[in-house]
């Protein structure tokens, strides 16, 4: 097997009011996989993400991201310009979907070329018809082209959650960073959203980090799992091995499996 | 159960204190009936003000310390012990602190005014009265065509302060929102630009109008300066609490794209902060015709200016024009500017 694209070791971080969310945490992530962390609320999934695109800084440890042979150091990353090189090759969708209100879709999508464009050319629209088309693209991927124009603010949560994932994949990312994106859908449409995860993961070979609640979903799209608690690793491995056991230990005893379908 | 630090309850015991101090002074000036030159003796009468006040954040310490509540703690206490009061207000101490207290102020009023109900009813100066009234009530419509003319300037001055001042309160206003200013040097010019916008708005436009009618002399481009400068100062400050409650997912949005700080506010913060943006500035141009009016009286040109040659010449039907042209304009920017702000909701 090939080197590990992301390879997180000894990660800390404790916020500025002294929560320690993240108390070492060390695991690989290899090409091309369907990554799911799970965790009770609160476990520092969220965090971890985060740190993995420098939303936030990590207190200590390592994340080295291996992009096809060129290794970067992303906790130790200082300047503001090399974040925004980080950023273009990871991308992240989010719970509440973070998309722009009173701005049309392909807006929205364009925003995944902001790392490219220059501030000034951004800002007066200028965006070229290479970047347009490539917009287009996946929203075509995504399956609602035709919403293009509309207003984001306008479309339903599941359509919202789409053009995040074109946004993001617009970026032309190597890794996909995914915190709880079915979280705020219904279970029909949550589907819809991970069936268009998974296509990104095995048609575009992205691979994806996700943060879910459902173990049936975890069990359906996942190809491997961790599991968060306190800030700790606690498990990894195959998501068909989740036990009862295993399950007890993740989520406290007594803790019962909720499935939707 | 963590203890909790000991802290005095100040704004209790300044208004306390300072309506314990009022009621001495007052007391003071009823007993000995003070001279002009004891009056104007403020180093002496400060330092009794001082020290009644002192005395008075004793005797309210020591009244809340012992059950009694006072009209300051009354006041500010917590949400939480407002919620247990059930006592009629004339059954308690504080009420009847805050009646004293009030009515104290009301004499006292009364004396600083000259409240005068005799002079109100004086022949010679009601007769004078129903004279304006009457040259008001009957306007010379002669001079309708020039306080139009006027009018329009007027308009027209409020107009452009407000429009120049959009793009500087626009800039100002992320550079004093606290969300965005994070990091040292941001934060340090955050505080620069609200105290300096403060500061700059205590100042009235009227005094501002002054200060530039010296300047650029009498006419309307000082008044225009002058609405300006102030136009600026407070909308950035309303400007810039918009800023400060946008949501932050599409901010994240951005970011998590690579976006950089100015692409940021451009792309997620604007898109959030526009409509209101243009609701405070159509507002602000209402609030400008209006101001820009009473600018006039000291030298900012337009009607006001207008206004107040006639008036010290007691020509009072040409007054009665252009207080009939002033008030049809406000009127109608009233309801304007009402029907825009609620279009834009
Ligand atoms: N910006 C922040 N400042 C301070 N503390 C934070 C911040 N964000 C998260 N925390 C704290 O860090 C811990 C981990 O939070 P995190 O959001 O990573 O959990 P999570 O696993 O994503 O939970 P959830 O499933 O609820 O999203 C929590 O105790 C949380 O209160
Ligand atoms: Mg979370």
């Amino acid at each position: 097997m090939s080197d590990p694209i992301l390879s997180i070791k000894d990660l800390r971080k404790t916020y500025s009011n002294g929560v320690q969310a993240l108390k070492g945490v060390s695991f690989d992530v290899k090409k091309g996989e369907f990554l799911v962390i799970i965790g009770l609320s609160g476990s520092g999934k969220s965090t971890l993400l985060r740190c993995i695109n420098r939303l936030h800084d990590p207190t200590s440890g390592q994340i080295t991201f291996n992009n096809s042979g060129v290794k970067t150091e992303i906790a130790s990353i200082q300047h503001k310009n090399d974040i925004r090189g980080l950023r273009k090759n990871v991308g992240m969708i989010f719970q509440h979907f973070n998309l722009i209100p009173r701005t049309t879709v392909l807006v929205n999508v364009l925003m995944g070329k902001l790392s490219s464009v220059s501030t000034l050319r951004s800002i007066l629209g200028m965006f070229s018809k290479a970047d347009k088309d490539d917009a287009i693209k996946y929203l075509n991927l995504v399956g609602i082209k035709e919403k293009a124009h509309i207003r984001a603010d306008q479309l339903s949560g599941g359509q919202q959650q789409r053009v995040a994932i074109a946004r993001a994949l617009t970026q032309n990312p190597k890794i996909l960073l995914a915190d709880e994106p079915v979280a705020s859908l219904d279970p029909a449409t949550c589907h819809v959203v991970m069936d268009y995860l998974k296509k990104v993961n095995q048609e575009l070979g992205i691979t994806i980090i996700c943060n879910l609640h459902f173990l049936s979903l975890v069990r359906q799209y996942a190809t491997r799992v961790i599991a968060l608690k306190d800030g700790m690793l606690v498990y990894e491995g195959d998501p068909k091995n989740i036990d009862e056991a295993w399950f007890e230990k993740i989520y406290g005893a007594g803790a019962k499996e909720v499935h939707i379908n | 159960m963590s203890q909790k630090k000991f802290e005095l309850p100040m704004r209790r015991l300044v208004l306390d204190g300072f309506s314990f101090s009022f009621l001495v002074m007052v007391m003071l000036f009823a007993i000995f009936n003070p001279t002009e030159e004891q009056q104007l003796n403020l180093q002496f009468n400060f330092n009794v003000f001082i020290g009644s006040f002192l005395v008075g954040m004793v005797i309210s310490y020591l009244l809340n310390a012992s059950g009694v509540k006072t009209f300051g703690e009354h006041l500010f206490q917590p949400d939480y012990k407002k919620a247990v009061e059930n006592r009629p207000m004339l059954k308690t101490f504080w009420g009847w602190h805050f009646i004293g207290f009030m009515l104290l102020l009301i004499i006292v009023g009364v004396f600083k005014t000259k409240f005068s109900i005799v002079e109100l009813l004086n022949e010679d100066g009601f007769g004078g009265a129903k004279r304006l009234f009457a040259g008001i009530a009957e306007p010379n419509w002669q001079i309708l065509p020039r306080a139009v003319l006027n009018m329009v300037e007027t308009i027209f001055m409020a107009f452009m302060a407000t429009i120049l001042a959009i793009p500087f309160a626009f800039v100002f206003s992320f550079a004093s929102a606290r969300n965005i200013m994070t990091g040292k040097v941001s934060f340090a010019i955050y505080l620069a630009l609200r105290t300096f916008f403060n500061v700059t708005r205590s100042v009235e436009a009227i005094i501002w109008a002054i200060i530039f009618s010296v300047w650029v002399g009498i006419g309307p481009f000082a008044g225009m300066l002058a609405l300006m400068v102030h136009s600026i100062a407070s909308l950035a400050k309303q400007y810039s609490e918009m800023v400060e409650t946008v949501s932050d997912g599409p901010i994240e949005g951005v970011q998590s794209c690579g976006a950089t700080k100015l692409q940021t506010i451009w792309f997620a913060i604007v898109p959030q902060v526009v409509l209101p943006y243009i609701s405070f500035t159509v507002y602000r141009w209402d609030i400008n015709v209006r101001m820009a009016t009473v600018i006039g009286l000291v030298g900012g040109g337009g009607i006001g200016t207008m206004l107040v040659q006639y008036q010290g010449q007691a020509m009072w039907q040409e007054v009665g024009t252009i207080i009939f042209v002033i008030a049809v304009v406000v009127w109608i920017m009233d309801q304007a500017s009402a029907y825009i702000r609620e279009a834009l909701k």
